[in-house]
């Protein structure tokens, strides 16, 4: 994975994380929001219902004492405290007054709590209320100080729950009892003002189990009812304010968050529950619109990301991307690669130290070339000294013994003379032919470029020892061929190529002077044609692999020290590289690595900074 | 029934009596086919069908002209509507209910009574399940708290019924008891399993059957009976959906003979009693075997006897209330212009 894919992706994950992180945590605090304003919402209408609820208690109460302070009331119950008082003209009077003062439980009842006449319930007449009758540590209930309670009730309809408040008018000893009440059901609820998306719920918990009949909202029975038996059953063993959600169906958005507020009666026994339901509709749709601008913002906002990261990695990695060709081109031997620098920053400081860098190599590489130049001058004024003392010595002595002989005047002059004239044009053709081999070393041509195959180039050379390799009274040399078929051609000098690799073949023919193995295999990798020629010969030591190139060494007594050097030559000038594993008694291998297409002059890689500020 | 000038009187009726009423004032008698024959002592002068009607005199009627010159009769006045024209003066004569009698009194209303010649009773309906159960008939029966209901619904107008005739007709309905027993009920019911559940019906237009279904059914709830009331519209095909129902049968005759073969003949069909002949001329020893017997089965569980109770208007004179089968006498009665004359109620 390249360095600009690695950044593109570091940059994409680190949007994707970025905008993921921000899209949940805008989710998260809309959705908190949310619940506190639904919280808010319907803690207020239970707050509200709370106040009516009181109101209407309060209300039920002034109705109740002020029935019982008209002056009917009064008058009725001086005429039920005669003896012969007859309760039964008074059957009817609780449904008109009930009517006037707006109360759905109205009922007047004797001093012994047999109901007189009543509103809800006309039928009930005679029969006994014995609840009003009681008494609490000995003393009658001081229904003022009661005030509204909640109460079950037996209506015509059947049994319900009412606010109710007791009143009393005495005369003499007798008590006449005014019962009033305001049922709860349908008609309190749609009294309640409720905001939109909210409902209220009013469970009347007449039966010891939960009974969907029971529940209702402002308009009557609702649907669905089972539905509220786990709350409902919940409220009747805690009798605590609850919370609990209700999903309609799987749509998040039918759901509902219902509210329970427990409305008990005198011996707080649980007579109904309210619920106030909050529809999550609203605040689904909402969520879902913002999670849906957030998914949208986040998707545009990743295109722009992965284009933007796509654009900055490039423009991060163009720089070092060129500094890694130019090192590539140093690599590959051209030490004149420069990188041109505009900006700043550590990655303009690295392109400037890769220049100074290369300058420094080419200044080094010239100091040495210099140096090696004088060494091999030094090499060769000394190779050269050598070769020609060999041929000098006897010239000088032959000219010496021919000056002696003519001298002393002997009769053998004319022999001497003959032998020395022999002896030095014998040395004199040795001189020229140590000048011819130093002359055709410094004639090495400059490569003329064409199409090659070096399979058939090691094939030709092969042929051309072959006489060699099984010669009578040498000890035999066994070419192997490993030569890949699919060798692409490479641009190359077939004639110098054709010597360099005649060398190779020839050092390694020198190495195995007992005979062996000649191992020749071609390959191709990455743009290059690789030659490996491997012997089986004495090996080298590491001092003599180092200098095996350098002109005029040789490890052979006879040998002139170019042939290497030629090949060294021959590659470098195509631009490819030598190099060379032995192992001493296993054998020497020469590796030899050639571009398909040779460099033909020096690059120049320009390098553009953006100036980093700190 | 209201004074339009000094010779007119206007009345006020139900719409179903009224018509018959009518009839028999512009009627002599009927023949046997249904057509009427001979003149009455009145003749329609007007007649738009539910409001109003107008009788005026015959002058040739063979009995003698009667006192009025004419009668206004106004049709579809509900009860309290009638009442309160009658406080006013705005008619002269108009059936009230009759629980409305003792307040109107109390008001100096002059209020007329007959004696109590209408039956209210429960009938089981014939063919319903809870209906064919006899312990279930005799349940109902021993929880209805007859004399509360006489004294507070109906305001003490009326009696306790426990036979089919009253006891200033026959003589021994007070051999028939009227008396509730709901620990006997509740012994009864409690046999029963599984315990159905008993509509009871009324008229849906009657605010009396109403009170007394009400109260029935608060009663038999008391003895653990599971009943529901339901009213029950005018429409014949609705009376077969309750399991008893409440039904009014007027008497037919003051005779207890006649009256009893009439009760038995309507009621055969709608509770299913055994329609047997009864001995003409019958002893009371008879009549009252036959009562019991019809009795029995509790299919027909009587709750009460009311009168017919009419208010007067202080001029109304020689007013005397009709008796069982017996029609208005408004050819009898005269107006007093002069004035004022004492609260009456008419007990003939």
């Amino acid at each position: 994975m390249t360095f600009r894919t690695k950044l593109f992706w570091i940059f994409t994950l680190t949007l994707f994380l970025s905008v993921g992180l921000i899209a949940a945590g805008v989710t998260v605090v809309a959705r908190k929001a949310f619940d506190e304003s639904n919280t808010e919402h319907t803690d207020a209408l239970v707050q509200q219902f709370k106040r009516e609820y009181d109101q209407r208690g309060q209300e039920v109460f002034r109705r109740v004492r002020g029935i019982a302070e008209a002056e009917a009331t009064v008058r009725m119950a001086i005429d039920l405290a005669r003896p012969s008082a007859d309760p039964s003209i008074y059957v009817d009077d609780a449904r008109g007054v009930s009517q006037s003062y707006h109360l759905d439980v109205m009922d007047f009842v004797g001093t012994n709590g047999t109901i007189i006449s009543s509103a809800e319930n006309h039928a009930k007449f005679g029969y006994k209320m014995d609840w009003l009758t009681q008494q609490v540590d000995g003393k009658p209930i001081d229904w003022v100080e009661q005030g509204s309670f909640l109460m079950k009730i037996d209506t015509q309809d059947g049994p319900g729950v009412a606010l109710m408040a007791v009143s009393t008018v005495r005369v003499g000893d007798r008590d006449l009892y005014i019962v009033g009440g305001e049922e709860l059901g349908k008609e309190f609820l749609g009294s309640l003002g409720l905001p939109a998306g909210m409902r209220a719920l009013l469970y009347l918990n007449l039966d010891p189990a939960f009974q969907a009949a029971n529940l209702m909202d402002g308009k009557g029975p609702i649907d669905e009812a089972q539905r509220f038996a786990p709350i409902i059953e919940k409220e009747q063993q805690d009798q605590a304010e609850l919370k609990e959600d209700i999903n309609w169906t799987s749509n998040p958005a039918s759901a509902e968050v219902f509210h329970t507020l427990p409305l008990s009666g005198r011996h707080n026994e649980l007579l109904a529950v309210l619920l106030v339901g909050s529809s999550q509709r609203e605040v689904v749709i909402l969520e879902r619109r913002i999670l849906g601008l957030a998914i949208g913002v986040a998707v545009a906002g990743v295109l722009i990301g992965l284009l933007l990261s796509w654009w900055g990695a490039a423009r991060v990695t163009r720089p070092i991307r060129k500094l890694a060709d130019a090192a590539r081109e140093v690599s590959a031997g051209n030490w004149n690669t420069h990188v041109s620098v505009k900006g700043g920053g550590e990655v303009g400081q690295l392109a400037r130290a890769f220049n100074q860098m290369t300058q420094q190599l080419v200044e080094q590489r010239e100091k040495l070339v210099q140096a090696e130049r004088v060494a091999a001058w030094r090499e060769v004024a000394r190779r050269l000294a050598h070769e020609m003392k060999n041929p000098l010595f006897p010239l000088q002595t032959t000219v010496e013994n021919l000056q002696r002989a003519k001298e002393s005047h002997s009769g053998q002059f004319e022999e001497v003379f003959r032998e020395s004239t022999s002896i030095m044009l014998t040395e004199i053709e040795n001189m020229k032919a140590i000048v011819g081999r130093f002359s055709d070393f410094a004639k090495m041509p400059q490569p003329e470029l064409g199409t090659v195959n070096l399979n058939e180039v090691v094939r030709n050379v092969v042929k051309l020892f072959e006489a060699q390799f099984g010669a009578v009274g040498r000890p035999p040399i066994t070419p192997e061929l490993h030569l890949e078929e699919e060798l692409p051609t490479i641009q190359a000098d077939p004639a110098l190529l054709h010597r360099a690799v005649e060398n190779l073949v020839l050092n390694a023919m020198d190495a195995m002077p007992a005979g062996g193995v000649l191992m020749m295999r071609t390959t191709h990798e990455n743009g290059h044609v690789d030659l490996e020629v491997s012997d089986t010969g004495t090996g080298l030591t590491p001092e003599e692999c180092d200098r095996l190139f350098t002109p005029y060494y040789t490890t052979k007594q006879h040998g002139t020290g170019l042939g290497l050097a030629i090949v060294q030559s021959v590659v470098s000038d195509h631009g490819g590289r030598i190099s060379v594993e032995s192992e001493t008694g296993v054998g020497t291998s020469f590796h030899v690595e050639l571009p398909q297409n040779p460099p033909r002059k020096p690059q120049v890689f320009p390098m553009v900074f953006e100036k980093q500020d700190a | 029934m209201s004074a339009l000038d000094s010779s007119t009187v206007a009345a006020n009726a139900e719409e179903a009596s009224a018509k018959a009423q009518i009839e028999s004032l512009i009627y002599d008698h009927r023949n046997a086919d249904g057509t009427f024959a001979d003149p009455g002592p009145f003749r329609l002068a007007e007649w738009e069908p539910g409001k109003h009607a107008t009788l005026a005199a015959n002058d040739d009627y063979p009995g003698g002209r009667p006192f009025v010159d004419a009668i206004e009769i106004q049709m579809g006045r509900g009860a309290k509507e009638r009442l309160v024209d009658l406080e006013v003066n705005k008619i002269d004569f108009a059936e009230i209910p009759a629980e409305q009698s003792r307040r109107a009194a109390e008001r100096g209303m002059r209020v007329s009574a007959s004696q109590p010649d209408e039956l209210v009773a429960l009938v089981f309906v014939p063919g319903r399940p809870a209906a064919a159960i006899g312990r279930i008939r005799e349940a109902v029966a021993d929880s209805i708290d007859r004399e509360a209901i006489v004294n507070f619904i109906l305001q003490k107008e009326g009696e306790a019924a426990g036979g089919l005739l009253p006891q200033w007709s026959s003589g021994t309905a007070f051999l028939f008891s009227t008396s509730r027993d709901v620990q006997h009920a509740k012994e009864l019911w409690s046999q029963i399993a599984p315990s159905p559940r008993i509509s009871l019906g009324y008229d849906s237009t009657d605010p009396q059957e109403q009170s007394i279904a009400e109260r029935v059914a608060v009663n038999a709830r008391e003895a653990g009976i599971t009943m529901a009331v339901e009213p029950i519209p005018a429409a014949a095909s609705e009376r077969g959906k309750t399991d008893a129902r409440l039904i009014r049968l007027a008497m037919a005759s003051r005779l207890p003979r006649t009256a009893l073969a009439n009760l038995a003949e309507v009621l055969s069909p709608l509770a299913g009693v055994e329609d047997d002949p009864l001995p003409d001329p019958a002893t009371p020893e008879q009549i009252y075997d036959y009562e019991k017997s019809m009795m029995g089965s509790f299919s027909v569980v009587p709750i009460a006897w009311v009168p017919q109770v009419y208010g007067l208007s202080a001029r109304v004179r020689d007013w005397k209330a009709p008796g069982p089968g017996e029609n208005w006498p408004l050819a009898d009665v005269w107006l007093d212009s002069l004035g004022e004359a004492g609260n009456e109620k008419a007990n003939p």
